[in-house]
């Protein structure tokens, strides 16, 4: 039981939170995992200008464990899951604490907040999760918590490019198709992801060509007994290319972080974030290098 | 750790454990993020400081003060301190055995039962409902002064006496003023440090101003320092008396909190009293200082900027900074602005907190217990009691000229009447424990028995005296005075709102939802 991975939900009790819980039961039934929502209270240290008042304390943590309670009454029998709340300075932080407390390999998290725009908007607890997370955070796209907890997963697809961060990602991606059983697609960005100005003939011809190679490079990475389909995504913007491509409901894209990003934490490049902005299923952005 | 599949899942144990919940809960040391945690001594200090305010306190309070009891003011700040101190013991121990963010409320209703405990309740709303409507109304003042300073245009400061320009930028300190305190939005400990910091420093430098220009013969209306000014027993009258030590409960008002706040500090147990003592020395000097050198520069006649000039009272360091600091009175301008703007969050918090326990134990509409899924705050309570205070501050706007000083005497009164009804409640839920201990004979029958009774006396006896149409600023509606009618007011529409519920909630009226309790059993 030990072996079995762990999945942390980061828990509010809105449809964002409800969205993560949705997103992170059907990860954990599907691979096996067990999952430990977390709701994160704000800590009282970090306060300079409200007193602090141990009844009102003890009146969210109780106001919590309900939310808790009847969020995991949602969830099903299925999943196996266990109940947490923590303290932290923010949202993000919690959450990543949890995630080292429990030693868990994913973060879930709603992307979208308000909810106003669907799924085009990443909510600002997302935002700071991606750029300090040394763990790799799954987004929760609004409207994840309509999607059946017995979807499953049904295939996971791996964002290639040839930029550091490569090896990480395809050993997570490697890692969620054997835990969930399921087909691993390849997906080269190569040929999209070019500097702008360039001839556009030239540039798609150069882009196929790299992104091919690309693709034989990483399939070759890939483990054996690893069933891998490849596909170049094209168009003439990554809007384009995302729409373009086929999506199955119960898949899952993985992404690299940014080259920005500091060693071993996360940071959504532009090209991750227009695709969040398009993806209609849920995204995991992995660190450089994880754990 | 388990992992059971009902979904009814416990919390693990770590997380389990709340303080002061089910016994043996409290674990030694509760690591990172297990435990709300707390803040450090200067931590409480600067909060105990931030909560009271000096700059704004002392602004809105030494006017009205200084109508009652003259140049003994220092001798009211002294002896108004001893009430505030024998009820906050109370209140402390109250804290200690039942921590509730319903505080008052949650404590007179187990104390007395439901009826009373509402109305101490209602009282605490009231009470921190009217300081928030007067925080924002001196921080009007203020900012158009330092708008005026900063252009040296004086004919902007006047702005602020537009009933209608005054309400409107009022609203929007107040929307601000929810909008932080919905989002539930802090200032860096080191912002607060800096702010807390310079407003001590401003102060002091005011009074060492206004000495130094009394020494160089430059004072207003020089008036020779006596230590008859520390003397109580000088004030002439005791309906004076009660009014200026109502007054000056006002000024120590929320410095209780640095007594409670750290109950559960990570180390020292010594930590809470330590913090609530230096914080209370602080005020104490600082507010020695300010009277003392504000009577010896402009004296308590009613001339121009004499302290007795009704048209200065409400609002005095506003017209004394610059006659004092010249050029420097900006630095006044915005000490009191900050300070008002800091203490306008934490106010926010009590109403939002207490109104919140009453609708989670019934006394209210449940819609008042919800908590903001996102920022953990009493969300729906804190919109609640803004949109009291505008309402409220706009009605006083337009219906008195004095509004500042009325809502501070009126404000009081209510500190009395709910503190007052907390202290009795100390001393009637400990009744079994009185005699256990040398200790319980002094902190849970002698001190808020004593405190209680004092704040009681103090309570009537500015009730009946604001009666009289020439009390308090002299405003008066239908021939009584307007402290009497605003306090009657208050008190009566919490009579009628509380029947209304008992109509629509009758459960919590019948003590089904919070009971009273018997008597405090034996440990």
């Amino acid at each position: 039981m030990s072996a079995a991975p762990r999945i942390v939900a980061g828990y509010t009790a809105d449809d964002s939170g409800a969205d993560a819980l949705a997103l992170a039961g059907r990860l954990a039934r599907a691979s096996g995992a067990l999952l430990e929502v977390v709701m994160v209270l704000p800590s009282e240290a970090r306060n300079a200008s409200v007193p602090t008042d141990a009844g009102y304390e003890r009146f969210l943590k109780e106001q919590s464990r309900a939310w808790l309670t009847t969020a995991s009454r949602a969830l099903g029998d299925d999943v196996e899951r266990a109940l947490h709340i923590r303290y932290a300075e923010s949202f993000a932080e919690g959450l990543i604490q949890a995630a080292h407390e429990f030693g868990a390999r994913l973060i879930v998290v709603g992307a979208a907040r308000g909810g106003l725009f669907g799924r085009s908007r990443i909510g600002s607890v997302a935002d700071e999760l991606l750029h300090s997370s040394d763990v790799p955070v799954a987004l929760a796209p609004a409207g994840s918590r309509e999607v059946p907890v017995d979807l499953g997963v049904t295939r996971v697809t791996t964002m290639i490019g040839t930029r550091p961060g490569a090896d990480a990602l395809l050993e997570a991606s490697v890692r969620l198709a054997r835990q969930t059983e399921t087909p691993l697609r390849l997906l080269s960005l190569a040929s999209i992801d070019l500097p702008a100005g360039l001839d556009e003939h030239l540039a798609a011809l150069t882009g196929s060509a790299h992104a091919d190679e690309v693709l034989d490079e990483a399939r070759r990475a890939l483990p054996d007994g690893i069933a891998a389909s490849a596909a170049t995504a094209t168009g003439s913007s990554i809007e384009d290319a995302v729409r373009a491509l086929d999506w199955e409901p119960g898949e899952m894209v993985l992404v690299g972080s940014s080259r920005l990003a500091a060693p071993r934490h996360l940071f959504l490049g532009s090209t991750a974030a227009k695709m969040l902005r398009e993806l209609p299923v849920p995204m995991i952005v992995v660190p450089r290098t994880t754990a | 750790m388990t992992h059971p599949s009902d979904p009814q899942a416990p919390l693990t144990a770590a997380s389990s454990a709340i303080p002061g919940t089910a016994a043996g809960s409290e674990t030694a040391k509760k690591g990172k993020g297990l435990s709300a945690g707390s803040v450090g001594l200067i931590g409480a200090i600067v909060i105990g400081i931030s909560c009271i305010a000096p700059a704004y306190t002392l602004t809105a309070a030494l006017g009205p003060t200084v109508s009652e009891v003259g140049v003994q003011v220092p001798a009211i700040i002294l002896v108004g301190f001893i009430p505030m101190l024998l009820v906050a013991f109370g209140y402390r121990e109250l804290n200690r055995r039942m921590p509730d963010s319903g505080t008052s409320f949650t404590w007179a209703t187990r104390a007395f039962g439901p009826w009373v405990g509402w109305m101490a309740g209602w009282g605490l709303i009231a009470a921190t409902i009217l300081v928030l409507s007067n925080l924002a109304g001196i921080a009007v003042d203020f900012l158009f002064l330092l708008i005026s300073q900063i252009v040296g245009n004086p004919d902007i400061a006047e702005i602020a006496m537009n009933p209608f320009v005054n309400v409107v930028t009022c609203l929007l300190f107040m929307l601000g003023a929810t909008w932080i305190s919905y989002r539930d939005m802090q200032t860096t400990q080191k912002l607060q440090y800096w702010l807390v910091g310079f407003q001590v420093l401003v102060l002091v430098l005011f009074s060492v101003a206004a000495l130094v220009e009394v020494a160089n013969g430059n004072a207003f209306d020089a008036t020779a320092i006596e230590w008859s000014w520390f003397n109580p027993f000088a004030i002439d009258s005791f309906s004076a008396f009660a009014a200026g030590l109502s007054l000056s409960i006002f000024i120590f008002w929320g410095w209780d909190v640095t007594l409670t706040m750290n109950e559960e500090t990570k180390g020292s147990s010594k930590t809470p009293g330590q913090a609530a003592t230096i914080t209370v020395v602080t005020i104490v000097i600082l507010y020695l200082l300010i009277a003392v050198s504000l009577i010896a520069f402009a004296g308590v006649g009613d001339g121009e900027y004499g302290l007795g000039n009704p048209d200065i009272q409400d609002n005095v360091f506003f017209h004394l900074a610059g006659p004092i600091l010249g050029p420097l009175a900006v630095l006044v301008s915005l000490a009191v602005l900050t300070s008002s703007a800091s203490s306008l969050q934490s106010t926010f918090v009590s109403p939002a907190r207490t109104l919140l326990a009453m609708g989670h134990y019934g006394a209210l509409p449940e819609k008042f217990a919800k908590v903001s899924p996102r920022f953990f705050t009493p969300g729906y309570a804190t919109i609640v009691s803004a949109i009291v205070a505008s309402v409220f501050y706009t009605v006083m706007r337009f219906l008195s000229e004095n509004v500042l000083w009325d809502t501070i005497t009126a404000l009081g009164m209510m500190i009395c009447f709910y503190y007052g009804i907390t202290a009795f409640a100390c001393v009637w839920y400990f009744r079994a424990q009185w005699f256990r201990s040398v200790r319980n004979v002094f902190f849970t029958l002698l001190f808020p028995l004593i405190g209680g009774v004092i704040l009681g006396v103090l309570f009537f006896t500015t009730l009946i005296d604001s009666m009289d149409p020439d009390y308090g600023s002299g405003s008066s509606v239908g021939g009584l005075g307007l402290v009497f009618v605003l306090g009657m007011v208050v008190l009566l529409g919490g009579v009628v709102v509380m029947l209304w519920q008992w109509h629509k909630r009758p459960a919590f009226f019948r003590g089904e939802t919070l009971t009273a309790a018997e008597t405090e059993s034996p440990e």
